[in-house]
């Protein structure tokens, strides 16, 4: 695939994939136009950073924190609960096709290959946890000390 | 356990605490949100010694009464819906509470009005929420058109059958496991009419819907404020959900092989 059919992909299917999400889980309707760019965000930082040669994990964790950052300092500005942004910012970069693969090897009796897969996906939990986290953590930083009139 | 008749709570000021934690928690919120949100709205009621306490399955709310004596409430809460509009109007109610002074009667009536808000969509929303959310991530993956269009139909299909299982109550983990099944299992048959679909990608487009997203990241949240408790129960929550959908991606595979005849 050429890398400017990639990126189109990216973008509108992240987009549209997240704005759908976003209705499911009944987000406030003012709210989602701006949910759905963070997670196109979320996942341009992601394949930005696997393109220049990062691997998988630290793409997932950039990924995920930048989305983090852009997701708490949004709700702060449209003074809205910050937990609608960040299911926005993760959920483009969720292992669904990781889980499925997993399970379809482990049902190959090809325990190897699945365990392989299962253990990838977990890696890549844990560095959405951590790109959450340190999102949090930043962007508590950046109030506290910018924003000491309003807290 | 609807017929028993409810005591009236003692003042409005608990009754509008427990609906806040209440709607809070039952919609999908954190844990330590429906903790903190109690505790100002107690003390912006005035009250004094506000504690709370909540894990993802119970709300303990204590005050100092009129008297000396703690007055306390013991609220047992189930996740019900994922309606994230309804936490954000509870946590907007709470903090007018704290700026605009809003008497508790007062907020007791807008809570009452949140908890029977329908979201900001309709019920039937959900199936073209659906078919856009697996449309898009059918493209994000790479399928080609037909793939997408196929992925969106599945997801609308199986958004349409958990709406009918929920309403016999069930909803949680069957919900996750038919879900799975059928996801996997409607384009592992279909591909059989037209070879050219890419199971895998569709599979993996169509079950985007049903990833605990929410789950996964209430779980970061609260473990990140130091709840462990509830951190914990979130993720175990947001892990079950995900082996049960895969392990229903798993029965499909194995019930395809059935039927061709293949043996397990």
């Amino acid at each position: 695939m050429p890398w400017w059919e990639e990126l189109l992909r990216a973008v509108l299917g992240a987009f549209v994939g997240t704005v759908g999400f976003a209705m499911l889980v009944h987000v406030p309707r003012r709210a989602i136009p701006v949910s759905g760019l963070i997670a196109v965000l979320s996942y341009l930082v992601y394949w930005g950073a696997l393109r220049i040669g990062l691997s998988d994990p630290t793409s997932i964790f950039l990924g995920s924190f930048f989305g983090s950052l852009a997701g708490h300092q949004s709700a702060r500005k449209m003074k809205i609960i910050g937990t609608v942004f960040l299911v926005s910012a993760i959920v483009p970069v969720v292992p669904g096709l990781g889980l499925y693969r997993m399970m379809a090897f482990l049902g190959q009796n090809r325990i190897t290959d699945g365990a392989n897969m299962g253990i990838r996906a977990m890696i890549t939990i844990g560095m959405i946890a951590l790109g959450l986290g340190a999102g949090a953590m930043i962007s508590r930083i950046i109030r506290s000390r910018f924003c000491s009139k309003n807290p | 356990m609807n017929h028993i008749p409810e005591r009236a709570p003692e003042s409005p000021c608990m009754e509008a605490l427990q609906l806040v934690g209440r709607i809070i928690m039952e919609n999908g919120g954190e844990t330590y949100r429906a903790e903190e949100t109690v505790t100002r709205m107690g003390n912006s009621f005035g009250l004094e010694d506000v504690e709370s306490f909540a894990v993802p399955s119970g709300l303990f709310i204590s005050y100092r009464g009129q008297d000396g004596n703690p007055v306390t409430s013991v609220k047992r809460v189930r996740r019900l819906h994922r309606n994230l509009s309804r936490v954000d109007e509870a946590n907007r109610i709470s903090r007018s509470v704290e700026t605009d002074g809003m008497t508790p009667e007062e907020a007791v009536v807008k809570l009452r009005e949140v908890e029977s808000m329908p979201g900001s969509f309709r019920g039937w929303w959900s199936l073209p929420a659906a078919f856009l959310c697996a449309c898009g991530f059918a493209a994000l993956f790479g399928a080609g058109w037909l793939s997408i269009a196929v992925a969106g139909a599945v997801a609308a299909v199986v958004q349409a059958m958990e709406m009918g299982i929920a309403r016999f109550r069930n909803f949680g983990l069957t919900a996750s496991v038919l879900g799975g099944l059928f996801t996997a299992l409607l384009p592992n048959l279909l591909v059989l009419a037209v070879p050219s679909l890419q199971t895998e990608l569709v599979v993996a487009g169509a079950i985007m819907p049903l990833v605990p997203g929410l789950a996964m990241t209430n779980a970061v949240q609260d473990s990140m404020r130091g709840d462990m408790l509830s951190g914990l129960s979130h993720g175990v929550q947001a892990i079950l959900t995900a082996f049960l959908i895969a392990g229903g991606a798993l029965l499909a595979v194995a019930l395809k092989r059935v039927l061709m005849g293949g043996g397990l």
